[in-house]
């Protein structure tokens, strides 16, 4: 039972000052094990604050960020999943499902984790699945104005996989949930 | 205004308090850093119990004074046979009467006969089993599979809670026969259930406020008995023990909300459990967890209120106990009573706290902690009123040594306390019951 925090795009200081309080409150260290974040965090305070929720923080580099050293992908494992992390910038179009497939692909990974559009999604596609957790403080993105502040806790079980979405909508939590599994444990490359 | 000065008893004006050579007729403590036990050393070698230092140390000193034993021995041999016989025929009756079990085996049990009688002794003086012999199978089969669904139920964590709880659609990401992108469907939290939840009835915030003390658990287990190959080390056989160990605290500290787990109660489990998987009988041994954990329910149950931290100045708490130790004292060795709390002003929580709530488990060591364990479980009187005795005992023996010493050097003795004959110890508390006013 191992609890994965996926999150990025917040734009501190540039675009919103920080976290929405009820986000804050109920991210408490003790309770995740691992940290992977799509970039734009932007400044070191936010890495630092993420390191305090858990140690095991990955990061990859948004266009906005301040540090240079962050990679632009990074692949980890975590019990059954192989996971890749992407901000999602340098993938055109934005947010094309075909395009990101592709870099699933190279990555050949379970389970890809990108950012860049704001928007929380999540897709299943021959090559494994495709999530988006959006951007943790509703920040704007060049292409909408419209965002709400969104993060997701995996939550990977052995061959299964329990995705928590957290919402501020209407000044609300809402959490709603995604499940899947895989049935083989070893990862077909193509 | 004359005051007539409280007599010492006549026991205690025995030659044996006197000088040194005398004690030679009571088998002979022994010196400090080595414990000697006296009887042949019949220890279960079969599952390596105890480290090859004190195996080897103990036959040596034992030669030693082969001499003082074989004057000894025989009248030893015969009054443990008498026992083991005894003990064998009231344990075989169908119907097993639990006063005349108590009377016998508060006698002692033999050595050679101790492994196998000592499991089922003890599970009959804790209640485990019932007296008639008949029901023993039932009564066994039905606890073991209570304490599995026990641990089905509370050593669950919240995602295989939550699996089982609610049937939510599962995508199959690895089904290659469908080529079709779809946009994963998102499904309704029942309750509010998600690891983040701060609220009271989540799963989640129960299991991560319980996480700290199955932590705390976790290293409590590793840390016991580290001397013991049965209870530590790399081996297979020792992880698996600590892993039984630590699932009865788990389960204890769950079932029991007001008083989860407390420091020191591994110590108290670790003795039961030894004996009850060192158990010859094939089928006890593999269900030694489940009939530990009834065993270590009850045993505590009349301790209970030693751990309970709000109890400490009621008139149930440790405090209380501890003052009843100091009464006992005052009874029955007022000089002694009056040099160590009032002259030297040792407290007697510095030291009678670990004695009383860890039930000696600290004081001894791992064979001679059993031996006193047969006592304290079988007499009559109960076991708290049993242990007070032992403790009050152990301080008349060591009195001339307190009474020469100060604050610093009584406290470190006391504290540590010194290697001594069980027998002789187990003896002298008796002889306390009798002159108990």
């Amino acid at each position: 039972m191992v609890l994965v925090l996926a999150l990025g795009d917040l734009h501190i200081p540039h675009r919103a000052p920080d976290l929405p309080a009820k986000f804050k409150s109920m991210l408490v260290p003790g309770k995740i094990q691992h940290i992977i974040c799509t970039g734009n965090l932007c400044i070191k305070e936010i890495h630092d604050y993420l390191k305090t929720l858990c140690p095991d923080l990955h990061i990859t580099r948004g266009e906005y960020d301040e540090e240079t050293k962050y990679p632009e992908t990074k692949t980890l494992t975590i019990g059954q999943f192989k996971l890749g992390l992407c901000h999602g910038h340098q993938v055109i179009p934005w947010g094309d499902l075909d395009s990101l497939a592709m870099l699933q692909r190279q990555l050949d990974v379970d389970i890809l984790v990108t950012g860049h559009t704001h928007q929380f999604t999540a897709y299943k596609h021959e090559g494994g699945v495709v999530i988006n957790p959006g951007s943790a403080t509703g920040a704007y993105s060049s292409i909408t104005y419209d965002v709400n502040p969104s993060f997701v806790l995996m939550d990977i079980d052995g061959l299964r996989v329990v995705v928590y979405v957290y919402e501020l909508i209407d000044g609300e939590v809402k959490v709603d949930k995604i499940d899947f599994k895989k049935t083989s444990t070893s990862h077909s490359a193509h | 205004m004359m005051k007539k000065k409280k007599q010492v008893p006549e026991w205690m004006n025995s030659s044996l308090w006197s000088t040194p050579s005398d004690h030679r007729r009571f088998d002979p403590p022994s010196p400090p850093p080595v414990s000697v036990r006296e009887d042949p050393p019949t220890l279960p070698t079969n599952h390596n119990a105890y480290s090859s230092a004190s195996s080897s140390s103990s036959v040596s000193s034992a030669s030693s004074t082969a001499g003082d034993i074989s004057r000894q021995g025989s009248v030893q041999v015969q009054v443990q046979a008498q026992a083991q016989a005894q003990l064998l025929a009231e344990l075989s009756r169908k119907v097993i009467d639990k006063r005349e079990l108590r009377r016998v085996a508060s006698q002692g049990i033999p050595d050679a006969a101790a492994p196998s009688l000592r499991p089922t002794l003890w599970k009959l003086l804790l209640g485990y089993l019932p007296p008639d012999r008949a029901f023993w199978s039932s009564e066994l089969a039905q606890k073991r599979s209570q304490y599995q669904h026990f641990k089905d139920d509370l050593l669950m964590n919240p995602s295989e809670i939550s699996r089982r709880m609610y049937n939510s659609a599962v995508h199959d990401i690895d089904d290659a026969k469908s080529q079709t992108r779809i946009l994963l469907s998102r499904s309704q939290i029942p309750h509010d259930d998600h690891p983040l939840s701060l609220g009271k009835t989540s799963i989640w915030n129960q299991f991560f406020q319980q996480a700290e003390i199955i932590e705390q658990i976790d290293r409590d287990v590793k840390r016991t008995h580290p001397d013991i190959h049965f209870f530590s080390g790399d081996s297979q056989f020792a992880k698996s023990n600590q892993e039984a160990l630590k699932n009865i605290l788990i389960v204890f500290a769950k079932l029991n909300s007001g008083i989860r787990y407390v420091q020191g109660m591994n110590e108290v489990l670790a003795p039961l459990f030894y004996v009850l998987k060192n158990d010859p009988a094939e089928e006890n041994a593999a269900f030694a967890e489940a009939d530990t954990f009834f065993c270590f329910v009850e045993l505590l149950s009349g301790f209970q209120d030693n751990f309970c931290k709000q109890l400490d100045n009621s008139n149930v708490g440790i405090r209380s106990t501890i003052a009843r130790l100091s009464q006992l004292l005052k009874e029955h060795d007022e000089e002694l009573w009056r040099h160590l709390e009032v002259t030297t002003k040792v407290n007697p929580q510095f030291y009678a706290f670990r004695w009383i709530t860890l039930l000696l488990t600290r004081e001894f060591n791992f064979a001679d902690i059993l031996h006193i364990w047969d006592t304290v479980l079988s007499d009559p009187e109960g076991p708290q009123e049993t242990l007070l005795r032992i403790c009050c005992a152990m301080l008349i023996l060591i009195r001339r040594r307190l009474l020469a010493g100060d604050f610093t050097s009584n406290l470190k003795l006391l504290q540590s306390y010194p290697s001594t004959n069980i027998s002789h110890l187990l003896h002298v508390a008796n002889k306390i019951r009798v002159q108990s006013v």
